[in-house]
Parts: structure tokens; C-alpha cells; sequence
């Protein structure tokens, strides 16, 4: 039998056979089942909910589309005035540096990194502005967005304040960093002057403590580190190359001035120094402990160079101080640096090739050589 | 001229030999001008810096001749046979055939097909293996060396030990000298992965395989300036590993042995300073001064080093300039980080420097 033959007949057996038939009892069936599915789906977790990987590209844009759509239907029920309040612009403007600046950011205010980790990423609010009608904004501004941090504004019944925003919007993409300063903080302020270096120094200390010491094991020890260092590693927070969401965020936008002064100022108080209190750590000594050997010595059968080769005495201000520091920050540290993670100041990829090939004993050891030879303390 | 933007390559002492000529010659026939340039090309990429002579077909050692010897041994025996074995296949194949009664066939295959290839790979593997004792250092050639010099391999430069009998060892790295006339006694190690030791006009090569000394020894009969290329692939930048080898006359050698003995006598420089400060001792020994490393390479007399970087450039100071700024560029894979955040007027005073320390 031919091919073409085995199909006509196969044809003619299935349309001879009666179609699916569908039955009440499937229906229901069907309904029943969907639900436990999905709450079985659920329960399993196997479903992402982390803000790290971001949506897929299509479900970025259902969702943008389903907001977007949702925003342009319900704002068809608002009524807007005739002309937007103009007075409501600065006290509008005074709401946002407080209120909408943290996430949005602002004319010259760039937002933490925290901010731009969420998702959705709050847009630069002066880029997009210009694609609502004033309804849509006040809809936006009024009622928030479910399913992303925009929250609704604070008291419902006043609408007159929501249309003072929508004003301050209308004006935000024009405004420069000096014009939105003066409208959010007044003339010749602005956030930086508002916050005096001892309200810096007080917020540093939540941490780092008012001696700079450090409350925590884990926080290392700032007092009497070399102020080039500390210059340089605030530096790379405030631009963000060195990683740290708790410090890059503590850091965001501090002018070069502020930081200036918080190094000059940590950098004054006693604490770390570049000598062991035990005596020079230039001298090598016998039978001493690992820690010690590799601090003064390294070990060149492994390629590990000397700590005090960089970190000794009359070396370049750069390479931070270490006698004193804490262990464990020691630790985390180098261990972050043999993995090529950390960077900081333009000389710290050095440290990359010197704690590529130490242990987790080195490690250890070194650090508690380190530590335990405290100069100051 | 910017330290970052001097690329000039050291032209390689092998353009100027035979492979030039051949060169040329093929590009004559080829007559096309892409061909004369892909020649040209050809040879830029595969010059070696200019270290020295490095033909094991041109010997300057004992070691080396008896090798060159076996070569041109082999290729003779080699070339003999191969003429043998194209005359019996011509002569199989020649258009009148005429059929061998039995007998003669018989005596054929046995004197031409066993007892002449038996007879003659007997000889040549019996003058090979009469070599090796030459070669390989047992015993009396250990006792009849005065010298011995350590050689360790590492990533990707050469740390040259010269134990002298009842004195202290003398370090230094990326040139060996030894002196014309006496066996020298090289130990050979490695301390990260298997490198390989050989100085082609004078003898090797022999492996340096971590956890283990091998022993090579090595009579000079030539003064002259060779290229020791590291002969086993070793990472990233094993092509880049190479040392200057010169063998000299004993009384010279000897007065340079006391002076590369001795410590550096730096001026009080800035370039000094810098080196210390910036951290270059952790890594890097100069005797008389507070570095004191031994990560990388010593230092106490590299000015007077014929290349620097492990035969990788000229000794000048735009070249240690350069080092010092990119040697991941120069270098691919060293351990050395690049020192490009430094200001350039701190490289270059440590370059003067380091180029002053003869």
C-alpha cells in the first residue's frame, strides 16, 4: 500500500471516529484542578521572586503596558483645573527634596544605589514627565502604582496638594540643579549645607563609632588610618567603584569637600599606626609565629610578598595602615581581594596578585598577627 | 616620548641569519609584492628579541657539539637510507621486471631487510646512548665541577643561584654567565609549573619539574652571547621567557662573579626612595637597601643585564619605564601588577634608578 494510500485511510478512520466531546463534568473538573495547581506551583517556590535578575524583556513590557493602560482609563474620570497653581510649585518642591528625591533623585541629587537595585527602577522623573497628560499625573501621584514602590499620597482628601505636585512635576524637567535647589531648600541652600560636618561625623558613628574604632567586629577600625587612604576609599564609595551597598549608600553623593573632611578627621584621631607595638616589624626574627612570618617575611616559595613591604613604615600614604585593625575586617578583607572583588583606591588591584595564593590559615594567621600587635591601643 | 606609547619591539638577531636569505629567495620566485610582504610579516612575528645566538646547529659547549654531532650523525645515517630505500623501490618498480628465483629473494629480505636496518639503528642508538653519560652529569663530572649555579624556574623569569665552593651564594636572576674552559653544574628546579632549561648553543635542554633538582652540566669552549628560551610551555607568557647566557673568559667571569657578589651602591635618589615606598621591595631584593622580596626577581645589579623582563625588552630606561608601568601588557599573566596609576615622573625616577644600579 502505498503512502499516499495508508493516509487517505487513516483520514477516513479518524473523521469516521466522533470529535472530543467536552462534558459538563470536565469543565468543572478543569476549575477545580487549576486552582490546586497553582497553589501547589506557588508552594514549591520553584517560582523567582528576587529584584536582582530583573523581569524578562516581555514581561517588562506587559507590565509597563497594563500600567500605562491602566493610568490612561481611570484618568478619564478626573477633572482637571483650568490652569495648574502656580504658588503650589515650591511647597510642592519642598515635599519632593523629602519625600520623592530618595528614589527618583533630583536636579543634582543622584540617588543611593539601593535606589537603582529596585524593581521596577523609579524613572528619572524629569524624562518621562512630558509623556502623562496633567489627569494622568494626578491619577499617578493621587493613588500610587500597585506592584511597584509608588505609594499613594498620604492624605486622600487633598486633592489641592496633588495638583500642586502635578505643577512642580510640569516644571521639574526644566529645572537645573541651582533653581531646584533654591525652590526645595531656599536661597544659597542646599542638602550639603543643611547637614553640618559634626551631623556627617554623628552619622558615620552609627557604625564606626565616635572614637572611629568601630562598633562591631566586622567594621573596621578608621581612627588614625592614613587620611590619603581613607580619602581615596570614600572617594571610591561616593563614585561607586568600590562595592558595598552599605557604604556606597552611606557615601551617596557626599561632595569632595565633606569627604575631605571626614578623612582629615578620622585620620586625626589615635587608633591604627604602621608599627607593631612589639617593636619594628622591619627586623626578622626567628622562630616566629606564621602570621608574623608572612607579614614580615611573605614566602617566596609561594609568591607571597611581605604585608609591611607596602603597609610598613615611611611607605606611600596610600596603602592604609594596619597595625591595630580588626581581625575579622582583616580576614573578609583579604579574602575578598583574592577573589579580585574588592577595589578601592587606584593601587588596590596590588593586592590582588599579593593574597592570590594565600590560605584561609594564612589568612587567619596574618590577620591575628595583625591585629594583636595594635600600636596606639 | 610617553611611557605607555613606546612600542617598540627589539629586532630579533635571527633576520639577519639564514632564514633571510631564504626569505628573500622565496619571495623573489613568488615575484607577487603581497608575497614579499607576507614574508616580511612572517619574519616580524617570529624574530626573537635580541639576546644572542641561539642555534643548537652552531655550538659554543661540549655539550652542545656532541649534540650537533649526533645531528648531523642521524641526518647522514638518515639521508643514506632514504636514499637506499628509494633506489629498491625504484628498482621495484623499473619497467622490465624479471621474477627472483627463490633464493635470491630469500637473501634479499634478510641482508637488506633485517640485518642492514639492526646494524645501522644499532649504531646510531649505540653513539646516542655512548653520549648521555657526556650530557647527563653521574658522578665524576659532579666532583669536576668548581661551579655550580642554581637555576629555579618561575613564572615567567629565572632565578639564577651561583654557589662558588667556600662562599657565600651569590643571586641573581634572567642571565646566567659562566666561564669558557671549566664545567659548570647547573641544578635545576621549579618552583610553580614544569618549565624547561636550554641554552641551545651550549647544551640542554633538560626539564625543571617542581618538587625535583635535576642536574645538567655544561662545558663552554666558546666566548659569546646566547639565548636560553624556556623550552616547555609554562602559561600565558612562556614565550616570553628567556634569559641572556654568555660565556666568558675565566678571569673576567671571575671579577664580574665578585662584583655581581657585592651589594648595589645607590645614590640617595628619589628614584630610591620611591622604590621603597611604593612597595617594590616586597617583592623584589636589592642588597644594600631595605628591599628585600624574593617574589620576583633581584634587582642589585639589573642595569648592567643585558634585556630586562626575562628577555623581553632592551635594558634602557624607557624600557624598565614601561615595565613598570604595564606589565600585564608587556607580559600577559605576570605577577607583577601594573604600576599605570603611579605619576610618570615617579616611574621614571624609579627607572633611572634601577637602570644606575650596575
Amino acid at each position: 500500500m502505498s503512502a499516499y494510500a495508508a493516509f487517505k485511510a487513516w483520514l477516513a478512520r479518524s473523521s469516521a471516529r466522533p470529535a472530543v466531546t467536552i462534558r459538563w463534568r470536565h469543565v468543572v473538573g478543569f476549575f477545580v484542578v487549576l486552582p490546586i495547581l497553582a497553589v501547589l506551583g506557588a508552594w514549591s517556590g520553584l517560582y523567582n521572586v528576587a529584584a536582582s535578575t530583573g523581569h524578562w524583556k516581555i514581561t517588562d513590557w506587559f507590565l509597563h503596558f497594563a500600567m500605562r493602560s491602566s493610568v490612561r482609563t481611570y484618568a478619564l474620570g478626573v477633572a482637571e483645573p483650568a490652569t495648574l497653581p502656580d504658588a503650589g510649585v515650591q511647597p510642592a518642591a519642598g515635599h519632593f527634596a523629602i519625600a520623592c528625591a530618595v528614589c527618583h533623585g533630583a536636579p543634582g541629587e543622584p540617588r543611593t544605589q539601593a535606589m537603582l537595585r529596585m524593581l521596577p527602577y523609579p524613572p528619572d522623573l524629569a524624562s518621562v514627565v512630558d509623556t502623562w497628560t496633567d489627569a494622568q499625573l494626578f491619577r499617578i501621584v493621587k493613588h500610587g502604582v500597585r506592584f511597584t514602590g509608588m505609594p499613594a499620597w498620604p492624605a486622600q482628601d487633598r486633592d489641592d496638594e496633588v495638583w500642586d505636585m502635578v505643577a512642580f512635576l510640569r516644571r521639574l524637567p526644566s529645572l537645573g540643579p541651582g533653581e531646584y535647589r533654591e525652590l526645595a531648600y531656599g536661597p544659597g541652600q542646599s542638602k550639603e549645607f543643611m547637614v553640618s560636618i559634626e551631623d556627617r561625623i554623628a552619622d558615620c558613628s552609627r557604625c564606626h563609632g565616635k572614637d572611629g574604632l568601630g562598633r562591631s567586629a566586622l567594621v573596621p577600625v578608621i581612627a588614625g588610618q592614613s587620611e590619603a587612604y581613607l580619602l581615596e576609599s570614600l572617594r571610591a564609595y561616593v563614585r561607586r567603584t568600590r562595592p558595598g551597598g552599605i557604604m556606597s549608600v552611606a557615601a551617596n553623593g557626599l561632595s569632595d569637600e565633606v569627604v575631605g573632611s571626614l578623612a582629615r578627621h578620622y585620620a586625626g584621631l589615635p587608633g591604627l599606626s604602621r608599627v607593631p607595638r612589639s617593636g619594628s616589624g622591619e627586623v626578622a626574627r626567628i622562630n616566629m609565629e606564621e602570621g608574623e612570618r608572612i607579614a614580615v617575611q611573605g614566602d617566596s616559595s609561594r609568591s607571597i610578598p611581605a604585608c609591611l613591604g607596602c603597609h610598613g613604615q615611611d611607605r606611600r600614604p596610600q596603602y592604609p595602615r594596619l597595625f591595630g585593625q580588626r581581625a575579622d575586617y582583616i580576614e573578609e578583607q583579604l579574602r575578598l581581594f583574592r577573589e579580585r572583588k574588592r577595589t578601592g583606591t587606584p593601587f588596590s588591584h596590588l593586592m590582588w596578585n599579593a593574597a592570590h595564593r594565600l590560605t584561609d590559615a594564612d589568612i587567619a594567621a596574618v590577620a591575628a598577627y595583625l591585629a594583636s600587635e595594635g600600636g596606639a591601643k | 616620548m610617553p611611557i605607555l606609547r613606546a612600542r617598540a619591539r627589539p629586532t630579533g638577531a635571527a633576520e639577519k641569519g639564514g632564514a633571510l636569505t631564504l626569505a628573500s629567495r622565496r619571495a623573489r620566485n613568488n615575484g607577487s609584492q603581497s608575497g614579499r610582504r607576507l614574508c616580511v610579516a612572517f619574519l616580524t612575528v617570529t624574530s626573537v628579541p635580541a639576546l644572542g645566538q641561539a642555534s643548537a646547529l652552531d655550538p659554543a659547549g661540549a655539550e652542545a657539539s656532541s649534540i650537533a654531532t649526533l645531528f648531523w650523525a642521524m641526518v647522514v645515517g638518515g639521508a643514506l637510507l632514504w636514499l637506499f630505500v628509494v633506489s629498491l623501490m625504484l628498482y621495484g618498480i623499473r619497467r622490465r621486471r624479471r621474477v627472483h628465483d627463490e633464493w635470491t629473494a630469500g637473501r634479499l629480505i634478510f641482508w637488506a631487510g633485517a640485518v642492514f636496518p639492526v646494524v645501522t639503528l644499532f649504531l646510531l642508538l649505540g653513539y646516542a646512548l655512548w653520549l648521555m653519560p657526556q650530557l647527563r652529569p653521574w658522578a665524576p663530572a659532579q666532583a669536576a665541577a668548581t661551579l655550580r649555579i642554581e637555576v629555579e624556574g618561575r613564572q615567567f623569569w629565572w632565578r639564577a643561584v651561583y654557589h662558588r665552593p667556600g662562599d657565600q651564594p651569590v643571586v641573581t636572576a634572567n642571565e646566567i654567565r659562566l666561564p669558557v674552559g671549566e664545567r659548570v653544574e647547573f641544578t635545576l628546579t621549579s618552583s610553580d609549573v614544569i618549565h624547561s632549561f636550554w641554552i641551545p648553543p651550549l647544551g640542554g635542554k633538560m626539564d625543571m619539574i617542581p618538587g625535583r633538582t635535576n642536574r645538567l652540566s655544561i662545558l663552554a669552549t666558546k666566548p659569546g652571547t646566547f639565548r636560553g628560551p624556556c623550552a616547555e610551555f609554562c602559561g600565558a607568557s612562556h614565550a616570553l621567557m628567556a634569559f641572556s647566557a654568555i660565556s666568558m673568559e675565566p678571569e673576567a667571569f671571575r671579577s664580574w662573579l665578585a662584583a655581581e657578589a657585592g651589594p648595589a651602591r645607590p645614590q640617595p635618589s628619589d628614584g630610591a626612595r620611591l622604590f621603597v615606598e611604593n612597595g617594590c621591595g616586597a617583592c623584589h631584593t636589592i642588597r644594600g637597601t631595605a628591599a628585600s622580596g624574593e617574589v620576583g626577581p633581584d634587582l642589585t645589579h639589573v642595569g648592567s643585564r643585558l634585556m630586562i623582563g626575562a628577555g623581553t625588552l632592551p635594558n634602557t630606561e624607557e624600557a624598565i619605564a614601561r615595565f613598570i608601568a604595564e606589565p600585564d601588557v608587556v607580559k600577559p599573566g605576570s605577577t607583577m601588577p601594573p604600576f599605570r596609576m603611579l605619576p610618570e615622573t615617579e616611574i621614571r625616577a624609579m627607572a633611572a634608578y634601577l637602570k644606575a644600579l650596575q
